[in-house]
């Protein structure tokens, strides 16, 4: 075990809250402000769907998927900048979870 | 005896041979094995075996012929069902994975640091995955009795009892990989009917693409009819239902403890992150494949079906005819069937389309195997999730802290095979209309899992009391809005029973939070474990400071 600066790791918590705030706000706006805003998008189409119904049908379900992996993959790099080896992760995990 | 019936008959014995296979070969042999898959799942394959355990009959029978029936309106399940992992990915799978519990009932319990509040988080797990299982249970008894002509109870008590032996038997580790069998079955079934459905009416075989055009058709021909275009929204409820059942399916998805605790059984938080995105990419090839099923039906009804004459309709709509779940009537009289005259039960949309492509014996029976495994495999994954309540966090946490590993996996076992058969009795004569419970136990999650596992992953300052309040009063609250929506004509904003959640949680919040605030805090060690929930399990934290696992020695 090495100490490290608090600092350090409250950075470490802030850069993984930002994303993930700026994930729930694209959440939202696809899911929830669209269908706010579902009558007057309906006037716009696309591959032949009106707008609202697309989001609705396959617009919000796509971006859901695609934050996702966007997620894994981010944070991911950000434990890479902290210096997180996921080996190491899974050895403390089988070793420190209560089994019981 | 016909050829169909031989060959769904072959179907299905082969894939219950391969569950029964799967199960045996991957027994259970130690607690961490029966109730989290000794944690060594496969971030892919756990993310095929959560799209299993999550997609149930409900969605794959009887979705795409919601969305089909409500128009628009129905992608409320659509974003619900699917947004909701953003959530539990996000919030709070990871975060419990560090916690490294065996089930949520034991998270709750040992977060909060009281038994009171692990009883009542377990009873309501119980309740919630109970509810949900009748559903199942009796879902495959249609499947069963339906494609094998024989009473839907007989079927029932054959999926019980299948059920029953290979959960018992391997334990989450069997059921993990039978999910994942049960996956690549349902979604090859489910893909197929459509993607020639969409070949033979539009020419291009990408479903996802072409129906577009076929919205579009049907909203001129409902103007023809001078009925509401199929898009148009907010024809069955208020702006405001679509929203908060929207919210109530998100956030329920997020606090349901048998989708949860398929989390507890990858290997770190990294991988969890990575389950939750293989999940939502594999559950997310159904969600979008459900509306073009339902487009691709509602344009053969209003073209092919509404329109021609009594006496020459298409050959496979007898069979729906003779069973009820397609009703035509010819009101004026006239001989010619109008739209209006056809009434259409949801579950005939994907049962019925091999017939209507007229994809012959194989497809069909494929996807009898296919509703099947989806049955089954959601049934799997509550019926654990109730055994792991009792055996593990009622009577080992709370009555029997000494009992020996081999007398509670035998206690586990047992409460499967229990669970199972009384929820098998009660679905035998399910209450009432199935899709409604359902709703109802997604909207007790939102009110009860939900806010309690939020603020518990990320307040440090929420205490037992405050949980327990909570728990208590978004269970009240829940309840006693889809008791007045439903029976007393209660509503506010037009939100009906089933978006109840969204008032079960404000309330929940904010109790927990009123009573949390104005009781003591949680020991300093509580609230460390809750700090410590922010970093990678690398990290540690403790006493204000932060420390690196780097495998040299603890100082």
């Amino acid at each position: 075990m090495k100490k490290i600066d608090k600092e350090v790791a409250d950075s470490y918590f802030r850069e993984r809250t930002r994303n993930i705030i700026i994930y729930f706000i694209v959440w939202f706006l696809v899911s929830f402000g669209v269908v706010f805003f579902a009558e007057p998008l309906s006037q716009y189409s696309i591959n032949g769907f009106p707008l609202h119904y697309f989001m609705g049908a396959q617009g919000a379900v796509i971006t859901f998927i695609i934050l996702l992996f966007v997620n894994a993959k981010l944070s991911d790099n950000v434990d890479k900048k902290y210096g997180i080896d996921e080996s190491k992760n899974e050895q403390i995990s089988s070793g420190k979870v209560f089994e019981h | 005896m016909d050829t169909q019936f031989l060959v769904s008959l072959t179907i299905i014995l082969a894939t219950f041979a391969l569950y029964i296979g799967i199960a045996i070969y991957n027994k259970a042999k130690a607690t961490s094995d029966f109730y989290v898959a000794g944690r060594g799942v496969p971030p892919i394959f756990n993310g095929m075996a959560i799209g299993a355990d999550w997609m149930s009959a409900a969605s794959f029978i009887g979705m795409a012929g919601t969305i089909m029936l409500l128009g628009y309106d129905g992608l409320a399940y659509i974003m619900g069902w699917t947004g909701g992992y953003l959530l539990l990915t996000f919030l709070l799978a990871p975060q419990l994975r560090k916690y490294g519990r065996y089930t949520v009932p034991e998270f709750i319990g040992d977060r909060f640091d009281s038994h009171t509040a692990r009883v009542i988080a377990a009873v309501i797990t119980i309740i919630i995955s109970f509810t949900y299982s009748i559903g199942q249970l009796s879902g495959s008894g249609v499947v069963i009795g339906r494609l094998f002509e024989i009473d839907a109870k007989l079927g029932t008590m054959i999926g019980v009892v299948l059920i029953a032996f290979y959960a018992a038997f391997g334990g989450m580790k069997g059921i993990t990989w039978t999910q994942v069998a049960q996956y690549i079955i349902l979604i090859i079934a489910y893909l197929i009917p459509v993607i020639f459905m969409s070949l033979q009416i539009t020419g291009n075989p990408m479903p996802w693409l072409s129906y577009g055009e076929l919205v579009g058709k049907m909203g001129e021909l409902d103007r023809e009819l001078g009925i509401s275009e199929y898009f148009a929204p907010f024809t069955n409820g208020t702006k405001w239902q679509f929203l908060a059942l929207m919210f109530t399916l998100m956030a329920g998805t997020a606090g349901l403890p048998h989708v949860i605790v398929r989390f507890y059984t990858v290997s770190t938080m990294k991988a969890a992150r990575w389950s939750g995105a293989w999940a939502l990419l594999f559950i997310g090839l159904l969600y979008l494949s459900a509306p073009a099923y339902a487009a691709f039906s509602r344009f053969i009804l209003m073209t092919k079906v509404a329109g021609s004459k009594i006496s020459e309709l298409p050959e496979w709509t007898k069979t729906w005819v003779d069973t009820g779940k397609l009703q035509v009537a010819d009101g004026n009289g006239d001989g010619i069937l109008q739209w209006s005259e056809l009434v259409i039960s949801n579950d005939i949309v994907v049962m019925a389309t091999p017939e209507i492509a007229n994809l012959g014996v194989f497809v069909i029976g494929l996807v009898a195997a296919g509703a099947m495994a989806a049955a089954l495999s959601t049934a799997g994954g509550l019926m654990i999730a109730i055994s792991s309540s009792f055996a593990h966090d009622i009577y080992y946490r709370v009555l029997k802290p000494n009992a020996t590993e081999k007398k509670r996996l035998s206690v586990a076992r047992w409460s499967i095979v229990i669970a199972t058969l009384f929820a098998g009795l009660i679905a035998l004569n399910p209450p009432g209309a199935i899709t409604q419970i359902v709703a109802w136990a997604f909207a007790l999650a939102t009110g009860t899992f939900f806010p309690a596992l939020v603020l518990g992953v990320w307040w440090k300052r929420s205490n037992a009391k405050g949980v327990i309040a909570g728990l208590l009063v978004g269970l009240g609250v829940t309840l006693t809005y889809i008791f007045a929506a439903k029976y007393g004509g209660f509503t506010i904003l037009g939100i009906i029973d089933t978006g109840a959640g969204v008032f079960g949680a404000a309330a929940a919040f904010l109790t927990n939070i009123i009573v949390s605030l104005s009781t003591e805090a949680p020991s300093q060690k509580i609230q460390e474990e809750v700090i410590d929930l922010r970093y990678p399990e690398q990290m540690v934290y403790k006493n204000g400071e932060v420390w690196m696992n780097d495998g040299t020695k603890q100082l």
